[in-house]
Parts: structure tokens; sequence; C-alpha cells
């Protein structure tokens, strides 16, 4: 009936968009269910294990490109990734993403008091070359590490490793 | 000693303020847990968020209790 009236005469009254205060509470606790439910969302979201993505491999240099105690920039999996391959004084080859996570600097391989370090010159940030670990400086979490592997004598980027954090 | 009509009113008036100002400052609450969670996940932090969703659905069931209240205080003569 109320509905039929108002079609008949389509009069605007402020009246029309009041909002009593129990609306109001039925609209505030509904709000809060949404945002419950989107909160466990993220939490759910957040449970997908995603420690290692796997990329197409790519070619980086051969073993005899590199001698030990040296290093090597190259970009993985898209021309602008910056990353640091670098072989070890122990001969073992460790590749790392190059952008320091404090403010994105390009990290320098660098040994300072007989340890191997990623250092970044921007703040003095240094990163462990066994894990990506924060060793110094302000970044807040490990570098994430690239994965790997030679074939031969050749050294392929297979994947990223995701910071332990 | 019956308490007169309208004083009944007021108080009840009072006491559905009160709850409603509780249940805007729950919801806030569940506000902030929700940008503390996605700023953490983003961080790569993910320690805290199944507490945090949690707390979120005891914050949701103290707001339901306090509407089903409401509407009890409603009825009531």
């Amino acid at each position: 009936m109320n509905d039929k009236l108002k079609e008949d005469f389509p009069i605007e009254w402020e009246d029309d968009h009041f909002v009593t205060r129990r609306e109001f509470f039925k609209f505030l606790t509904l709000a809060s269910g949404g945002v419950a439910v989107g909160t466990a969302a993220l939490a759910a979201y957040a449970q997908i294990p995603r420690e290692e993505i796997k990329f197409e491999a790519a070619k980086i240099c051969s073993t005899e490109d590199l001698k030990p105690g040296s290093a090597l920039a190259f970009s993985f999996p898209r021309p602008g990734d910056l990353c640091i391959l670098v072989r070890k004084q122990d001969g073992e080859f460790v590749a790392f993403k190059r952008r320091c996570t404090h403010l994105s600097c390009p990290v320098e391989y660098e040994v300072k008091n007989e340890r191997e370090l990623l250092y970044c010159p921007c703040h003095n940030g240094a990163f462990s070359l066994d894990d990506g670990s924060v060793v110094q400086g302000p970044p807040p979490h490990p570098l994430p590490q690239v994965k790997i592997e030679v074939r031969g004598s050749e050294i392929w980027a297979t994947g990223a490793i995701k910071g332990d954090h | 000693m019956n308490t007169p009509q309208f004083l009944r009113r007021r108080q009840k008036a009072v006491v559905f303020v009160g709850f409603l100002l509780f249940a805007l400052i729950l919801f806030l609450i569940q506000l902030w847990l929700f940008v503390m969670v996605l700023e953490n996940i983003l961080a790569g932090k993910t320690g805290m968020v199944i507490q945090a969703s949690a707390f979120s659905f005891l914050l949701l069931g103290i707001n339901i209790w306090m509407l089903a209240g409401v509407k009890r205080l409603m009825k009531m003569q």
C-alpha cells in the first residue's frame, strides 16, 4: 500500500531517508561481520605456502666465467629484475635478488674481515651469503634467494626462494 | 514501587546509546585489526594473522550479543 502510494505520488520527503538508531546498530553489526570475514579471508590467504616460486629456467653463465670470490650481475626472471650470482671463496655458487630490502639499492659482493657479504652501500646494510639474512644495517627483511642449478658447465636460474620472514 | 513510564524510556535510551557507542568502538578496533593484518601480510609477517582474525570474530560475537540485547530491551514493557 505504502509503495503504491509512493509510486502514484513520487514526492521525496526528508523522512524517507531517516535512519533510526536501531537500523544503524543493525548496519554496524553487519559491517562488523563483513570486516571479520575479510580478516579471516586475509588470514587464510596468508596460510597458502609460497616459499618457492618457479620460473622458466634461464642460463646465467658458464662456471668458468666466475672465479672463486667474484660476482656477476644478471636479470631474472624479467629483464628489469636485478639479481647477483656469487661464487664464494670455497667455490660454491649462490644467487640472490640484488635489490636491498631497505630502499632497493643494488647490493654488492664484498669481503669484510674475512667474511663474505652482500653489502648495500646506501645505508651500510649487509646480508649473509649463506641464506640472505640481515647481518647489519637497516634492511627489515632478508634478501630473497634465487634458486640455481649447475647443469654440466653451465649455471641456470630456475626459481626464487622467499626470504625467511 | 514501579518506575514511571517516561523514566523507563529514558533509561532504555541511555542503555541503547551506551551499547551503540561501544559497538562503534569495537567496529573501529576490527577495522584496525584488518588494516594491521593486511600490512603484516604485505610485509611478509604472517605469525599473528590467525590470532587477529579470531579476535575480530570475538568482537563480532560481542556486537551480535549486544544487538540481541538491545532487541530484548526494546521489547520489554
